[in-house]
């Protein structure tokens, strides 16, 4: 019998690829952006939406498990699109954002948005090598998901509270919303957005710029 | 995760990609340290990584099938959350659903221990295979 001591990290592999991914990024002075939420809470369309705001040139992964679609519909905005399908899996790796970046000319590209597979539990866990973490909640979906699935949300960088034009038609308490957050994650900014109607979208746009300079400027500092 | 075995398992749970990262590393140090049979595994769960031990169980015995670590027994331990405030620096624990910092009562926590999945050890037979 024989014993070996390890203490590794089982996740090195995926780590060390997201890693480099956020290198990649950074050394093309591209804010990369992993977009995570619960299937329906409107990615899509945020992207849609979001990207001819921030007139800068945009690229997009977008996960999921089976289909174009998505991708197809991004495409038809004329913004640069890698579908990738999971098939069974249930999370974006680094791995497959790597073989998506490889696709991608990033040169000039600005933003480039990982749109993760519609899973509030798996993605949460997994660094593809973002630089930000952006979890989308909807108010159709309740206005419980902070506490069920705090893990995603205390990971997060920025949170945006979609289709707030739902907030009178469905019981959606705003308020326990902070609640939940005020012990799960207050450094995360909260925005209130509609993607439909584009309420709330100019302040998401203008947190993103701040965004882009202030963290490639600190990611080259370190370097 | 693109892997030597993902391929052929198509698992669905992020513990399977969990269960193959693991067997892909016990393969290489099982090599390294020329051991035939892979019997004992000991990993540290960090609790925040949401890792259900009897999926990574289950996992971890199909992947491992046909390979060095067939049948191995897998121990698992988990190890809770521990946290630094970005406000005041205080270091806690935290638990999975609660982040206040106890000493300045914000809830901006970055996570410094629970939030890996770490492999300890593991016990084999030495030999050539």
């Amino acid at each position: 019998m024989t014993t070996v001591k390890v203490v590794q990290s089982v996740l090195k592999a995926n780590d060390a690829v997201a890693a480099v991914n956020r290198q990649i990024l950074a050394d093309h002075n591209t804010l990369g952006l992993n977009i995570m939420s619960a299937p329906g809470s409107g990615k899509t369309t945020l992207l849609q939406k979001i990207i001819p705001l921030l007139e800068q040139p945009c690229a997009v992964l977008v996960g999921d498990l089976q289909t174009t679609r998505d991708a197809d519909r991004l495409s038809a905005a004329t913004v640069e699109t890698v579908q990738i399908n999971t098939g069974r899996g249930c999370h974006l790796s680094s791995t497959q954002v790597a073989d998506g970046l490889a696709t991608i000319d990033l040169s000039g590209i600005a933003y480039l948005f990982i749109e993760n597979v519609g899973n509030m539990v798996c993605p949460a866990s997994h660094d593809l090598g973002e630089h930000l973490k952006c979890v989308v909640l909807s108010v159709p979906e309740g206005d419980d998901k902070v506490a069920k699935y705090p893990t995603l949300f205390q990971a997060a960088d920025v949170i945006l509270l979609n289709k707030i034009d739902l907030m009178g038609v469905l019981d959606f308490s705003l308020d326990r919303v902070l609640e939940d957050l005020s012990h799960i994650n207050t450094a995360a900014p909260l925005y209130r957005i509609s993607a439909k109607t584009g309420e709330g979208l100019s302040e998401w746009v203008q947190w993103l710029h701040v965004q882009k300079n202030s963290t490639l400027q600190g990611v080259a500092a370190v370097e | 995760m693109r892997s030597k075995f993902g391929k052929e398992t198509g698992f669905t749970m992020h513990e399977a990609s969990i269960a193959v990262s693991l067997l892909d590393q016990l393969v290489d140090l099982a090599s390294e340290n020329n051991l035939r049979q892979i019997t004992r595994v000991r990993v540290d769960l960090g609790i925040s990584r949401l890792v259900v031990p009897e999926a990574l169980e289950l996992a971890f015995a199909a992947a491992s099938q046909n390979t060095v670590a067939e049948n191995a027994l897998l121990e698992m331990r988990e190890v809770g959350i521990d946290a630094r405030c970005r406000s005041c620096g205080f270091e806690y624990p935290a638990a999975v659903d609660d982040y206040t910092c106890p000493s300045c009562g914000q809830a901006k926590a970055d996570i410094i221990a629970g939030n890996d999945i770490l492999l300890v050890s593991l016990e084999g037979e030495r030999g050539w295979i």
